[in-house]
């Protein structure tokens, strides 16, 4: 499998194939849906907006408000500068490619992992034990989606910072991947 | 360097009341604690303690593991406006960080 992230000169080359910019279009749409909703209740809003101030309810709520403004306004301009970077890709190998700046390819980054905890909360996460296959077919399928975002993520992180890829090459043997 | 999921570092001050306690002591300090997940991945974690504490790499792995076999690591102790400013970079890049009054 070719890599869909590498070092071109001074840029980030992304090569995304047809599927994957469908799915990230998609996944996009949906999570902009959800945060303009805005349901408190929601295991997605709740994931992406949590807890600010651990042992003062009070202070918590407060703190909280001040910031949700602040992460809806940048989540939703993130969400819509991916578009914009995928309005100005060309088409490559029947796919996607996009020539991404620094700061560029760390939205990119924080834009999948906003997809991915979206997905983790949306499944539930945090109650599925990874080492069974779920029996739905519909959290499989996330799960799927989840981990190849993360595959994603692995190779952007391994190019926008090379260092980090140590955790890789001699972690705790104990990782998710 | 402007965070993009996140406030950049040089957004203006949110104006807020101070509580009472902190009319006492002002410069009283606050953790940042940040909390295990099953989501963020290691190396995203790593990079995300880089780029918002500058912190130098073995230093930042040495918090995720802590994060990783611990629940959640300390990884910061200042002001209250410091710290909140900590807390909303860090749900920007979509870690579950938290503060409370150092004990």
């Amino acid at each position: 499998m070719s890599r869909s992230f590498r070092r071109h000169g001074q840029s980030i080359r992304m090569q995304l194939a047809a599927g994957e910019v469908a799915l990230l279009r998609s996944m996009r749409d949906g999570l902009r849906a959800v945060l303009e909703d805005g349901a408190p209740d929601d295991p997605v809003i709740a994931r992406l907006f949590p807890t600010a101030v651990s042992d003062d309810p009070e202070a918590d709520t407060e703190l909280r408000r001040l910031l949700r403004d602040e992460l809806l306004t940048a989540r939703l301009a993130a969400l819509d500068d991916l578009h914009e970077l995928f309005e100005q890709g060309q088409e490559s190998r029947g796919g996607l490619r996009v020539d991404l700046d620094a700061e560029q390819a760390v939205l990119v980054l924080g834009v999948f992992n906003d997809l991915r905890l979206a997905i983790g909360a949306r499944v539930g996460v945090e109650h599925i034990e990874r080492e069974q296959l779920p029996t739905d077919e519909a959290t499989t399928q996330r799960l799927a989606v989840m981990d190849h975002l993360g595959w994603l993520q692995e190779q952007l992180l391994a190019v926008l910072d090379p260092p980090s890829v140590q955790v890789h090459l001699d972690g705790d043997g104990q990782e998710r991947r | 360097m402007a965070p993009l999921l996140s406030a950049a570092p040089a957004a203006p001050v949110r104006e807020r009341d101070a509580e009472t306690e902190d009319r006492v002591r002002p410069d009283a300090p606050w953790d940042v604690l940040v909390w295990d997940d099953p989501v963020n991945l290691m190396s995203y974690v790593v990079f995300v303690f880089r780029r918002v504490f500058g912190f130098p790499e073995p230093v930042a792995r040495k918090l995720m593991l802590e994060v990783h076999h611990q629940g959640r690591a300390l990884v910061a102790s200042e002001p209250r406006e410091q710290a909140e400013l900590y807390v909303q970079q860090l749900h920007g890049y979509g870690l579950h960080a938290t503060m409370q009054r150092t004990s």
